[in-house]
């Protein structure tokens, strides 16, 4: 009871700071820059990274097991992994906290709201792990997977807005936690039901976002496709990154259903 | 348009990859055969008299060019294009090779040419991506030709045929001598969680070989399947296959239990026991439905609810004037088997591709310089670090001794 308070408390606070943090960006964007508002917006979203953290331990703690389980969960995990890809680089590349700021908060906000939102209700309380699910794989896999998508859209999102060589690095990143998540939930599928692909639509999907940002850092490779060529790839990568998280999702079907909206 | 695009890369593919291989072989052989060497060099290593390998000879090294397999840039124009690219007037290409060297570079120097690079394992590893993709589609192409698959439902205490359950997958796969092994279900059962919801379930499995002999014995669960002689059995499902009971203190009875149709990814199993006159069409009896192996709840003739029992409990109940005891539920396990040849090599490609696409983040520089009069014209690359690589050279470069007119008369 206390734990479930308290991850309430937890998810409620994130979500203010979050939006209190936008407002900020937003007043110092139109009025000339403000140090000290600037500097408790940062402070702001490091205490959201900490609130997310502390929910998914409570979370953890609460459901005996990783807090990787559903499509609640994961969203969760997915903002936790945006904090992370935004406060890292701030502690690296001082010059491009501003515009990082402006557009990871948003993002955290949506994922977050939408998570909290009346849609996922029946989600909030943990549920217990079937059989197929009670697997080491799962940290790896799942982990693997949800972080490779928030690089890979934190990534494709800033290279729609021109930021280049940061982008390429997180993009370059997310594809390796792409590349070992989609291999590792591969060889889970292999130790459980025998057959390590089955063209399941989630899996299939994967394998084409991996297919697009492949295609990605292959055109930033030549001189001439550099720049224009390389952000079309790219946010085609974003959509299909949302797709194949979300749009599969409300499919229902295959071997992933523990994330889609009908399972209960 | 994006399919064509997509088409057309794709389509390119094969021949990148084909290219890569050749790419990665010479290489490699570019790190064993000294480069840049006059060909006398060449004469006294590889020579006709006693061929390494029994037949490589200089002439092959000279005639297929692996003595230059590194090339050196050997205009001032195609240096001043590279990325980074810097001038040095009043300085010695030797002095760049040291400074080169002592920051960790591979330098050849051959007149007033000089190529160097740092990183090798950052070159490579692309290479080492697609063969692993192609250590994948081999292992893939394996897997769908030899394989072999098939699923069954085995009441607990029964036990079947390795061989009679698979069916071949593909036209290269052929049975091995495991096909004649004999499996039996010794037990099956099934963990909850304080909830009532299924945990876990597991099977006791013994394997007997054709002369009756147990050579194996394991219980599998879901994610811990058995391996053995190529053959992988992995538990997949489960059904409750009878109940059995006593009416009236006689028996015990079996009853087949069927599964019923409900909504979603719970499993329900009913049957029946008869009560009264059973040939007439209209028979009426005691209902007995499960969800799992832990509970049994009873319906009376009418229909209505009568009771729970747990098997093993020896509680009896009675209903419409019988006394039914349940002494056991019993389950049947699930199970599929498998034998796939071509999962070492899928699994040895998808290592290779974690581990070569982890290196290939490994940056990798390459640098050329001239030596053109008293100037040195450098100029470089690298793979990654777009920024941190300039700023590298430069403090490298600074390094480089700059020649006053009085030391080089001398």
């Amino acid at each position: 009871m206390i734990f479930s308070t308290l991850e309430h408390i937890l998810t409620h606070i994130s979500f203010s700071v979050v939006s209190i943090v936008i407002a900020i960006r937003l007043i110092t964007l139109l009025v000339n820059e403000i140090v000290v508002l600037y500097d408790s917006s940062e402070k702001g979203m490091i205490v959201t990274f900490f609130c997310i953290t502390g929910l998914l331990v409570t979370r953890w703690i609460f459901s005996g097991h990783l807090p990787l389980s559903d499509l609640y969960e994961s969203i969760i995990f997915l903002s936790w992994g945006f904090s992370i890809f935004h406060i890292v680089p701030v502690f690296g590349f001082k010059k491009l906290k501003n515009y990082l700021s402006t557009i990871i908060a948003p993002s955290i906000i949506f994922t977050q709201g939408f998570a909290t939102s009346g849609l996922l209700t029946e989600m909030h309380e943990s549920a217990i792990l079937v059989p197929a699910l009670q697997s080491h794989w799962l940290m790896m896999h799942v982990s693997m997977m949800v972080l490779g998508y928030a690089a890979l859209l934190c990534g494709s999102f800033q290279f729609i807005q021109q930021l280049d060589r940061w982008s390429y690095r997180i993009i370059s990143l997310g594809f390796l936690f792409l590349t070992i998540g989609i291999l590792s939930g591969a060889v889970w599928a292999n130790e459980a039901w025998g057959s390590y692909w089955n063209w399941d639509p989630k899996e299939t999907w994967a394998f084409i976002t991996w297919t697009i940002f492949a295609i990605y850092l292959h055109t930033r490779k030549k001189k001439k496709w550099e720049g224009v060529n390389s952000s079309i790839v790219a946010s085609i990568g974003f959509l299909i990154i949302w797709i194949c998280y979300f749009g599969i999702n409300l499919l229902g079907i295959g071997l992933h259903s523990y994330g889609s909206f009908t399972s209960n | 348009m994006l399919r064509r695009k997509t088409l057309q890369i794709l389509s390119n593919l094969p021949l990148a990859i084909g290219e890569m291989f050749t790419v990665a072989s010479l290489m490699a052989l570019g790190t064993f055969i000294d480069q840049g060497e006059a060909p006398e060099f060449y004469f006294q290593k590889y020579p006709e008299d006693h061929p390494v390998f029994g037949f490589f000879t200089w002439r092959w090294v000279l005639a297929l060019g692996f003595d230059h397999i590194w090339s050196f840039l050997h205009s001032a124009e195609a240096i001043r294009k590279q990325e980074f690219s810097e001038s040095l007037p009043r300085a010695s290409i030797q002095d760049v090779g040291t400074i080169l060297m002592g920051a960790g570079y591979e330098v050849f120097l051959k007149g007033p040419s000089l190529y160097a690079f740092k990183g090798l394992a950052g070159r490579l590893a692309p290479v080492g991506v697609h063969i692993a993709m192609i250590l994948i589609m081999a292992g893939g192409t394996l897997s769908a030709t030899g394989s072999f698959r098939g699923s069954v439902t085995v009441p607990q205490g029964l036990n079947f045929v390795v061989g009679d359950v698979l069916a071949p997958n593909g036209f290269l796969s052929s049975p091995t001598e495991a096909f004649n092994t004999e499996i039996h279900v010794n037990r099956f059962y099934m963990d909850y969680y304080e909830s009532g919801e299924v945990s876990q379930f597991h099977t006791d499995l013994s394997l007997l070989d054709m002369d009756g002999k147990e050579v194996m014995r394991k219980t599998i669960s879901v994610n811990d399947p058995l391996r053995y002689g190529g053959i992988t059995i992995y538990q997949t499902d489960w059904s409750i296959s009878a109940l059995q009971i006593l009416k009236d203190n006689e028996g015990p009875y079996n009853l087949a239990m069927a599964p019923l149709q409900i909504n979603g990814d719970k499993k329900l199993f009913g049957t029946f026991l008869p009560v009264g006159d059973i040939n007439s069409p209209d028979v009426k009896g005691i209902s007995m439905l499960a969800r799992d192996l832990q509970s049994i709840v009873l319906y009376d003739k009418e229909g209505k609810f009568a009771g729970v029992r747990r098997p093993n409990s020896k509680l009896p109940i009675n209903i419409d004037g019988s006394e039914i005891v349940i002494v056991d539920a019993i389950g049947s396990s699930g199970l599929d088997l498998k034998t796939d040849p071509g999962v070492p090599l899928v699994y040895a490609g998808f290592g290779a591709l974690m581990i070569t696409t982890c290196i290939s983040y490994l940056s990798h520089s390459q640098i050329w310089a001239l030596q053109d009069g008293t100037t040195v014209i450098v100029g470089g690359k690298s793979n990654r670090g777009k920024m941190e690589f300039p700023e590298e050279m430069n403090l490298l470069l600074e390094k480089v001794p700059e020649i006053v007119e009085s030391t080089l008369s001398g």
